[in-house]
């Protein structure tokens, strides 16, 4: 009767940058059809966390264990993460001079599924689809990925990069950052409209603000690397309301400071 | 080692020949006493701090002196190698067999498009004074050699007023050891046109020298773009030197792009000779295996108000080594000007090497004038954000280059620059040579 599945999970995870550790044995399960959010103030391992999983060079996991669809994620590099159905909405996307964002999106699906003619016809069909769901001008296919781009029109190029892949867990880390209320309605949008039954998203953010139209299922709370206490979507408003001090201050009891 | 050899040699050129007019004789005569009499350049000179001249001496230089370009024999012109895409065509094999052709609209405009040795006889108004003025017999040891011994080469004459849309495609393609090659163009007052000048050979034997001379004259308000490609077997010796001159409110945009020869050497420039003139000059170098290039660039602002911008980009693989120095010289008297230069590096193999140097000489505080030179392998970041998406570490590589070059390619005209970043595409995406041996 149940077909939820175990899409994605990860156990125990220390991450180091550059000697320092930034995160310390964070572990979560997110089965299809969930929606997530790690919040948490400024510093607190959040984005390092999303990075080390997605496989940033410079973002050394020295522990722990993450697995994708059954697989070990730890074993693949970037690629092979990406193409086991694992995406990553980066908080600060790179421009990429010279290449466009047609071929950006065009080799990245071709990476996926070989050289079809019939899946490059489908991909201009969709590519259309998706630019019209996120509101952007049919122009920006042409323009260079993230190249003069607004803080704004990098975050749609990011969703519509993840409503092009498909991914089955999906990491958006602070899509909402630099969004003015009518975009960040438009992006949560296209973010609603890929989420199904089928997949799963990780919102990483340390405003409530978002998940007022991306709701989530559970709420994570992120400080100094490790997961501090978890709930529901009220957990969220609760932060909003009375900021990330009492929990802060719950956590220091615990430990007995 | 060579000294010996070339005090010997110095002792005649030859007698003038009933074909040749006596100006070009006396010229060439000149040019090779001046030859002789200029000492070979050494390192402490400063066009020769990164490269060995002796790379380019040719060792039997006795049949070049002692004979004549033959007149073109035009029976052998094939005219299926002139494709509708060009507007004239001119191809050289070896210095014998340099063939020359032109549209008959072009022709009907006054348009004159021919080889380079009949054109000192038939139109001395077009080359007398002109021919070996920008780069004459002074200009250094190897284009004093170049102005003697030419042996192929080729006129582009385009009058006032005439607007070509087509390029003027010249394709050389020697096959002897030794070419000495040569471009005269003088074009008029509000012309516009396009010259592809491409260097190719299947040269297999080792040490093969093209040494080429291009001069350019662009009349007042002219646009004039240069694309000049370089694409030799990795064997050859390669040294081209251009000038272009242009005049008040012209627009001059050259593009050099170096795929070949073992060791090439390019010393380009522009003279912006008349008040508001502008110069845009960019290119490539790709590097791999143990090729070894040599760039020089000047942009001498003569007059005032006149504008440079220059964009060079450097990708080198295995071992391959550079050498980039760019000189912006603006005269006391050329007030108002604008001078940008750009020079980027991408070192993706430990064993590569390059050099950035800028060099300004600027006479006059009314000017505005930056340079920049950025070194170093791809932004592993941006790797990454593309492995993200599922693009394997060495498509992403190369996706990220050909960006990087896109500017460059985008600068050529269609045909020349989808032949150029194919050629690209395929050195860039060949197997590693760690060894750096020539292929």
């Amino acid at each position: 009767m149940n077909n939820i599945k175990s899409i994605f999970s990860f156990k125990d995870i220390h991450v180091e940058v550059e000697g320092k550790e930034v995160v310390r044995g964070v572990s979560l399960e997110v089965k299809s059809g969930e929606k997530h959010a790690i919040m948490g103030p400024n510093g607190s391992g959040k984005s390092s966390l999303a990075n080390a999983l997605a496989g940033h060079p410079k973002y050394l996991i020295t522990s722990g264990e993450a697995y994708i669809d059954g697989m070990n994620l730890l074993e693949m590099d970037a690629t092979q993460r990406s193409r086991a159905g694992l995406f990553l909405a980066f908080q600060y996307p790179l421009a990429i001079p010279g290449v466009t964002v047609a071929n950006f999106l065009r080799s990245a699906i071709k990476a996926r599924d070989g050289n079809e003619e019939s899946a490059l016809a489908n991909f201009r069909k969709e590519l259309k689809q998706k630019f019209q769901l996120l509101q952007i001008d049919e122009l920006f296919a042409t323009r260079y990925v993230n190249d003069g781009f607004s803080g704004g029109e990098k975050k749609r190029l990011e969703i519509l990069q993840m409503a092009m892949l498909k991914p089955s867990i999906a990491i958006l880390d602070e899509t909402d950052s630099g969004l003015d209320i009518d975009a960040l309605k438009v992006v949560s949008e296209g973010i609603n409209s890929s989420f199904s039954k089928e997949n799963a998203v990780i919102l990483v953010t340390h405003y409530q603000r978002i998940l007022n139209y991306v709701k989530p299922d559970f709420v994570h709370v992120m400080i100094n690397g490790q997961i501090v206490r978890s709930g529901g979507a009220e957990l969220a408003l609760q932060l909003e309301d009375q900021g990330y001090e009492w929990v802060r201050d719950e956590m220091l009891e615990k430990v007995g400071v | 080692m060579n000294t010996i050899t070339l005090i010997n040699e110095k002792a005649a050129f030859r007698e003038i020949n009933k074909l040749e007019p006596e100006w070009l004789y006396r010229l060439r005569k000149r040019s090779w006493e001046a030859y002789n009499d200029a000492d070979m350049p050494d390192k402490v000179s400063h066009l020769w701090r990164y490269t060995d001249p002796a790379d380019f001496i040719v060792k039997d230089l006795d049949p070049l002196r002692e004979t004549l370009p033959l007149l073109p024999d035009y029976q052998f012109v094939d005219l299926r190698q002139m494709q509708t895409i060009h507007s004239a065509f001119g191809y050289n094999t070896s210095g014998r067999e340099t063939y020359a052709q032109i549209t008959p609209e072009l022709a009907e405009k006054g348009i004159i498009f021919k080889e380079l040795f009949s054109a000192t006889r038939d139109n001395p108004k077009l080359t007398e004074g002109l021919l070996g003025s920008l780069i004459d017999e002074n200009f250094g040891k190897f284009e004093a050699l170049n102005l003697a011994l030419w042996n192929t080469g080729f006129l582009v004459y385009i009058p006032d007023n005439s607007v070509i849309e087509k390029p003027i495609y010249l394709h050389r393609h020697p096959t002897g050891m030794s070419t000495i090659a040569r471009l005269l163009v003088v074009i008029g007052k509000n012309v516009e046109a396009t010259i592809i000048d491409d260097y190719s050979c299947h040269c297999r034997h080792q040490g093969a020298i093209a040494n080429s001379v291009v001069e350019i004259f662009a009349g007042d308000y002219s646009k004039m773009r240069y694309v000049n490609i370089q694409r030799f077997s990795d064997g050859s010796h390669t040294l081209i030197t251009q000038r272009a001159q242009i005049g008040e409110g012209a627009k001059a945009f050259s593009v050099f792009g170096s795929l070949g020869s073992g060791i090439s050497k390019i010393n380009s420039g522009t003279i912006l000779n008349g008040r508001r003139a502008e110069s845009r000059m960019s290119g490539f170098m790709l590097g791999a295996g143990a090729q070894h290039f040599d760039l020089h660039t000047t942009h001498h602002h003569k007059s005032d108000e006149t504008f440079s911008n220059l964009d060079f980009r450097v990708v080198l693989k295995d071992k391959a080594q550079s050498a980039y120095t760019g000189l912006i010289r603006i005269e006391k008297n050329a007030r108002n000007c604008e001078a940008y230069q750009e020079n980027r590096n991408l070192l993706l193999d430990k064993g590569t090497r390059a050099e950035s140097i800028p060099e300004l000489e600027i006479l006059n505080d009314e000017v505005h004038c930056t340079h920049g030179a950025t070194m170093g392998p791809i932004d592993p970041e941006m790797i990454y954000y593309l492995q993200s998406r599922g693009i394997p570490e060495n498509k992403a590589e190369q996706m990220i280059i050909e960006g990087f070059m896109e500017p460059t390619f985008g600068r050529m005209p269609e045909s020349i620059g989808t032949l150029t970043k194919e050629l690209f595409s395929q050195k860039l995406s060949a197997s590693r040579q760690p060894d750096g041996e020539a292929r």
